[in-house]
């Protein structure tokens, strides 16, 4: 146990290198995760104006510097967020989707954390996925809870955030299996059980981190609480 | 506590004046990602087309003179993923059984699967690595933005790369506060304080947002920012990338 943990620690995140996939997988990914960036694009282009650039910027800086801390999960060992949840419900589906993708983006070119080849696929997995996925899924809870009850927020946070994990990773390992790079069944147990337990850390960091947010400034969220007034004068920075 | 504590402090670009370094980096950044694509995306067992490919990246290494020791750690760090293939190899049916034990076997067609992968995630992450180390990063927005990528992309990817290392000092800053405070012992609450300082940076990092926003319409922002001319490619530019889409062609045809 505690070697294939210690195996297993490095990939946790998801990222496929490249050569691992054949090239349909790459191809239908590829256009998939081109085709999301282009209408992310659009929308954050139409929301958002000129904040787009620097508002989007110091986002996807954010969720990279989040992904850099490693905290216990439980199970012993310990993993980091992939914040695409975060992202979905903070700054909703289509920014969301376009800060994870700049991210990954980053991520595979300057630090090789995934392969240049298979950013579709990587994209598809935690952007597509994790980001939109999540954030379609914490809204019904959400809705369907109450829309402006903290219960609701949060139940809708952490089923989205672990479902979203998990799912990915399934996807990755169907992804791989179809490649032909590893046995279909090994994918799977490899990747849903080291998942299940990754999951449950990152649903737990997201529910402390939104209630955080809507405790102090919940006019910052996407679909803010209807009893947020925007009181937008007092900082918490000092630089 | 970081992971890449190391990778942050990179585009140590090499000034060395080489063939290399005189292309556009429009150019070298097309090369390399023909060079990723062809040997990615070649199917498994095709060992000489890789063998040919290896001599061209070596000799890419050799023109472009990037220091070894750290293309090579950075290579080292990456490798990890490959085992999952191992374990994966293990199990697999198919070909001649080299080896038996119980439900574990390894058969020929796996080691070729575990051999190509291997290889083919091995030259891949040299190519990228030879690009970075010698390309700077404002060189590489540049020639993303002449390869007609979305210019609003570029923009926040350019506005990112200026922020990561900001937002990368505060959360260490806001961890060091939490670990002098004792809050850091106890893993259930470590991963409250954790939760928390996530929401906090975000509430900073919007408010950020805001004030660089402001800032930038203080000094004239209008929607995108400026682009700078770059230098024009050369004969030397079109001959290599020639060069290359060659040798990648050539690598193909030993197999049809």
């Amino acid at each position: 146990m505690a070697v294939t943990v210690s195996v297993f620690q490095p990939q946790l995140a998801l990222h496929i290198p490249d050569g691992f996939l054949s090239l349909p997988i790459i191809l239908v990914t590829w256009i998939l995760a081109i085709a999301l960036i282009a209408i992310c694009l659009q929308r954050v282009q139409a929301t958002y104006q000129e904040r787009a650039v620097p508002l989007m910027g110091v986002c996807a800086a954010f969720i990279f510097a989040a992904q850099m801390i490693n905290f216990p999960i439980p199970g012993g060992t310990s993993g980091h967020l992939l914040g695409g949840t975060l992202a979905g419900v903070l700054l909703g589906p289509w920014a969301g989707s376009l800060v994870m993708a700049v991210v990954f983006i980053v991520q595979s070119v300057l630090f090789q954390d995934g392969g240049l080849t298979v950013l579709g696929a990587n994209i598809v997995n935690m952007g597509l996925i994790g980001t939109f996925g999540g954030y379609y899924l914490y809204r019904s809870i959400r809705y369907a809870l109450g829309r402006d009850s903290l219960r609701g927020v949060l139940i809708g946070a952490a089923i989205a955030a672990w479902t979203s994990v998990f799912v990915s990773s399934i996807v990755c390992a169907f992804q791989l299996a179809l490649s032909g790079t590893v046995p279909l069944n090994v994918a799977i147990s490899a990747m849903a059980f080291w998942h299940f337990m990754i999951a449950i850390g990152e649903a737990v960091i997201t529910v402390v981190a939104v209630s955080y947010i809507w405790r102090t400034r919940p006019d910052l969220m996407y679909h803010p609480p209807r009893h947020a007034v925007a009181d937008t004068s007092r900082s918490y920075s000092s630089r | 506590m970081l992971l890449h504590l190391g990778a942050v402090l990179l585009a140590t670009e090499s000034q060395t004046n080489t063939i290399w370094t005189r292309l556009t980096a429009r150019s070298r950044l097309l090369c390399t990602l023909l060079i990723v694509f062809a040997t990615a995306l070649t199917p498994n067992g095709r060992w000489w087309t890789w063998a040919m490919y290896a001599i061209a990246i070596a000799l890419l290494i050799l023109i472009s003179r990037v220091p070894l020791l750290p293309l090579l750690k950075r290579v080292a760090v990456e490798l990890v993923f490959v085992s999952v293939v191992l374990i994966g190899t293990l199990f697999r049916q198919g070909g001649d059984v080299l080896f038996q034990w119980g439900w574990i076997q390894i058969t020929t067609e796996g080691l070729t699967v575990l051999g190509s992968v291997t290889l083919k995630a091995f030259l891949s992450l040299l190519t990228v690595n030879v690009l970075i180390l010698t390309t700077s990063i404002t060189a590489l927005l540049h020639a993303l933005a002449e390869l007609r990528t979305p210019p609003l992309l570029v923009a926040i990817f350019s506005s990112m790369y200026r922020y990561i290392n900001v937002l990368v000092d505060e959360f260490n800053s806001m961890q060091r506060a939490a670990r002098s405070r004792n809050l850091m012992s106890d893993p259930r609450r470590q991963r409250t304080v954790i939760g928390n300082m996530i929401g906090s940076l975000f509430i900073r990092t919007y408010e950020r947002g805001d004030r660089v926003h402001q800032a930038m319409l203080a000094r004239g922002y209008s929607g995108l920012p400026p682009v700078a001319k770059m230098p024009q490619p050369s004969r030397l530019d079109i001959a290599l990338l020639t060069l290359t889409i060659v040798i990648l062609l050539i690598g193909q045809a030993i197999y049809l």
